[in-house]
């Protein structure tokens, strides 16, 4: 799986080279709505609550912390 | 003319002419950006609630820099299961971890322990220093307490556009130390739990686990109203990896499940030796995980959608799939959320039911296989969540919102007596969010 | 607070903001203002279009009593000069060097030769020539605010005000409050900061060749200045030429694109960087993509 993975992302850096939008396009994008993480929040509590009741945690960054949640 | 660039020349030159004191930037100011939430948390039965206030502030800093600071605390309450099972017509008596009183539960009842007030404090900052246009660093440390655990960590990640900047490269690497000090010491691996006040069998006061993960991701522009992420996470945890508060059934006859009971095998003979029919867990002291991360947002007209997709799998024989989606329906100025998340795992490898005696612990205690646990986190399940959210952005970049959400968790035990199966687990949140600008 | 003149400044209400109009500089002018309050937008209106009237008489060259007028029929003798037209013609013999002669202010009198009426009479070489000898900045002594410079050469800031006037604009309306303000003279605009809750301003600009076809963007921050016209040319035998004269040759640089717009922080900034694109001609795009700004040019 790492090594789909990594393919993957090598592609998406090389291949992706055409692929976008010019800077006076970026309205959208730039909309609260539209960021990756909108509430500094949310997916902060989330990842405590599932990280606490399930087997996996992580996956879209690292930092953060953990805790003895039992 | 040779073509030259010119840019900076003429930024500075500019200046002269405009008087600007330094090269007008867009209006980012010397405010800080603050996030101050509240999540209550709270599951059926009596067992766990918590409530949890936090604070993030953020601010600009000169030359493209940030610092953010955020404070959390946690307040818990309630039961959480000991990792023993429930029993039709059996009673069964445990000992609190501090080994000085004891508890009895019903029969039929899953057994929950509920001496735990935790309280946490947790403190994270993060710096980003930019370091030219196009690339910077996030330098994040964090620190983390309860009564019983401390955790520690650094990280560093670093993330650098491509493509006008469409195309964003981010590799990440963190470093956590935690240690944990348990309530009445750590309880020896396999070692059986003791009547109360007979002693505890335990190895030590404190231990300690480092985790190391390295993440690769790229986050792409597709279009005008579409971007994805991609990330890759590789994770490892060396260290003790217990839960010191668990145990695991030992029983004479797996068609029954109930625990070794009267004096034969002596071992676990109570009034005479001490030892209930129960033992500590064991878990692996390292785990290896890999985590592939997808997500796509997606503007229509005027609403977003959100999907995320991860794939989890471990070396404890752990794989898990977790779909979300989340669709933002916007109204005139605010927006209700609807939210949807599934997951679902696999069991690890050393998940069991319980020891049978002879094939998995002699009858002189000495546990036969490597590893085992009951903690139902380990086991085979699926967790549904519904969530709604609704947001009102107000006057001065400031907003409102409050998000509820129904979790409803299901275990899947495999074959297992009758009575015996871990129940489902019903919960709801509730978080209250209101962000500004100081 | 002066009474909003009526007869001269326009201001209505739209979705979220407040729209002003007036005529300045031989364009139509805007201020679009974020803020909710008549009062404060009529307040920025008019020092906005008071700043914009100001800069127009002072350096215009068709007025007869401001200190261009005076520069440019001292016939020889030394002019002393205030402190902003000091760091106006400073600024502008920055850019003469910067573009190693291309960009030079006493150009301004080769419109006595050229006159962009779209007909086909282009000049002859002789009358070129003989304009050219009144051009040139290294003919023009500049130090400690005194300019002296041979009689019949003349200086023009029209390729400077316009922007100059729009970012001035900008600080002033900075200093009257937090809102984003966007100010567009005529199709060079900037705007003071970020609109509420991420939105943006929306622009358009003519697109060549489409019968007034508009493309429009949107603006979060900085400026936008267009150099170029796409209705100011000349043809002849089938060939075009520009409006963008090379002051060293006299004559219309080949190959420039019709329009060329660009983002920058300050008006100033794009309208240099536009103008100094549309002087390579054919190199423009080149160039543009070198001094790595966003641009746009047809």
């Amino acid at each position: 799986m790492i090594r789909i993975t990594t393919l993957v992302l090598l592609m998406m850096l090389a291949g992706c080279a055409g692929m976008g939008v010019e800077p006076w396009e970026r309205d959208l994008l730039a909309k609260d709505s539209m960021q990756l993480t909108p509430d500094y929040f949310e997916n902060f509590y989330d990842e405590h609550i599932y990280f606490s009741k399930e087997a996996s945690s992580g996956g879209q960054g690292v930092g953060g912390g953990g805790c003895g949640c039992n | 003319m040779q073509l030259k660039k010119i840019k900076g020349r003429m930024a500075v030159a500019t200046c002269a002419l405009l008087q600007a004191t330094s090269p007008m930037a867009s209006a980012a100011g010397s405010e800080w950006d603050v996030d101050t939430s509240f999540l209550y948390y709270g599951e059926a039965d009596g067992r766990v609630q918590a409530f949890e206030p936090a604070i993030h502030a953020g601010r600009a800093l000169g030359d493209d820099d940030r610092i953010e600071l955020r404070l959390v605390a946690d307040a818990l309450t309630g039961a959480t299961p000991n990792g023993a099972y429930a029993i039709d017509g059996v009673a069964q008596t445990f000992t609190t971890p501090s080994g000085n009183s004891s508890y009895t539960i019903a029969p039929g009842e899953q057994p929950l322990d509920d001496t735990f007030h935790d309280t946490r404090i947790a403190l994270g900052a993060d710096y980003t220093q930019s370091l030219d246009r196009m690339s910077r660093i996030i330098w994040g440390a964090n620190l983390s307490t309860e009564y019983d655990y401390l955790a520690l960590g650094v990280s560093a990640n670093y993330a650098r556009d491509f493509n006008n900047r469409n195309t964003t490269l981010n590799i990440g690497l963190g470093f956590n130390n935690d240690s944990v000090d348990p309530e009445g010491g750590v309880p020896t691996e396999f070692a059986p739990m003791k009547v109360a006040d007979t002693g505890k069998n335990v190895s030590g006061d404190s231990e300690t686990k480092t985790i190391t993960d390295l993440m690769i991701g790229v986050t792409q522009v597709v279009n005008r109203k579409t971007i994805v992420q991609l990330n890759l996470t590789l994770g490892s945890v060396s260290g003790y990896q217990n839960d010191p508060y668990k145990i695991v059934t030992v029983t004479a006859d797996p068609a029954t499940g109930l625990p070794v009971n009267g004096t034969d095998p002596s071992f676990f003979d109570s009034g005479v030796t001490g030892n209930l029919p129960y033992v500590y867990e064991k878990r692996p002291d390292s785990r290896q995980k890999n985590i592939l991360f997808f997500k796509a947002m997606h503007h229509l007209e005027e609403d977003v959608v959100d999907f995320s997709y991860r794939y989890y799998s471990d070396d404890w024989g752990i794989n898990s799939h977790t779909l979300g989606l989340k669709y933002r329906y916007q109204l005139a100025d605010s927006y209700l959320q609807p939210q949807v998340r599934y997951y679902s795992q696999s069991a690890a490898d050393f998940y069991r039911h319980n020891l049978v005696l002879g094939s998995d612990i002699d009858v002189s205690g000495n546990v036969l296989v490597d590893y085992a646990s009951h903690d139902y986190r380990l086991a085979e399940s699926e967790t549904i969540t519904l969530g709604l959210k609704y947001g009102m952005p107000m006057a001065n970049d400031s907003e409102f919102s409050v998000r509820a959400g129904l979790i409803t968790q299901s275990v899947n035990d495999g074959a297992v007596p009758a009575g015996q199966e871990t129940p489902d687990l019903d919960a709801m949140m509730l978080q209250v969010n209101y962000s500004f600008v100081w | 607070m002066k009474k909003l003149q009526s007869s001269r400044l326009q201001l209505k209400h739209e979705a979220g903001y407040w729209q002003g109009h007036f005529f300045a500089m031989a364009s139509p002018c805007e201020v679009l203002m974020e803020v909710d309050d008549k009062k404060q937008a009529a307040r920025i209106l008019e020092a906005v279009s008071a700043e914009a009237l100001r800069i127009e008489k002072k350096f215009s060259r068709y007025r007869d009593d401001n200190i261009v007028f005076k520069i440019n029929h001292a016939e020889g003798a030394a002019v002393s000069v205030d402190d902003e037209t000091a760091r106006l013609i400073d600024f502008a013999d920055q850019l003469t060097r910067m573009s190693e002669g291309l960009f030079d202010i006493t150009s301004g009198v080769l419109r006595k030769v050229w006159k962009f009426d779209g007909s086909d009479r282009v000049p002859k070489a002789s009358a070129v020539n003989v304009v050219l000898q009144h051009i040139g900045w290294s003919k023009v002594q500049w130090h400690d605010q005194v300019l002296r410079m041979p009689a019949g050469m003349e200086i023009d800031l029209g390729g400077i005000g316009k922007e100059y006037a729009v970012d001035r604009c900008v600080q002033i309306a900075r200093g009257l409050t937090t809102a984003s303000v966007l100010v567009n003279f005529g199709g060079d605009l900037a705007t003071t900061g970020e609109r509420r809750n991420g939105a943006s301003w929306s622009v358009g600009r003519l697109v060549t060749g489409k019968d007034n076809a508009v493309a429009l963007f949107k603006l979060y921050r900085g400026a936008i200045a267009t150099s170029g016209d796409a209705h100011r040319f000349l043809m002849k035998e089938g060939v075009r030429y520009s409006h963008v004269l090379n002051p060293q040759t006299g004559w219309s640089v080949p190959g420039a694109p019709h329009t060329v717009s660009v983002a920058a922080p300050t008006c100033v900034e794009a309208g240099m960087m536009s103008t100094m694109a549309m002087l390579q001609g054919v190199q423009a795009e080149e160039f543009l993509k070198l001094q790595e700004v966003d641009y746009w040019l047809d």
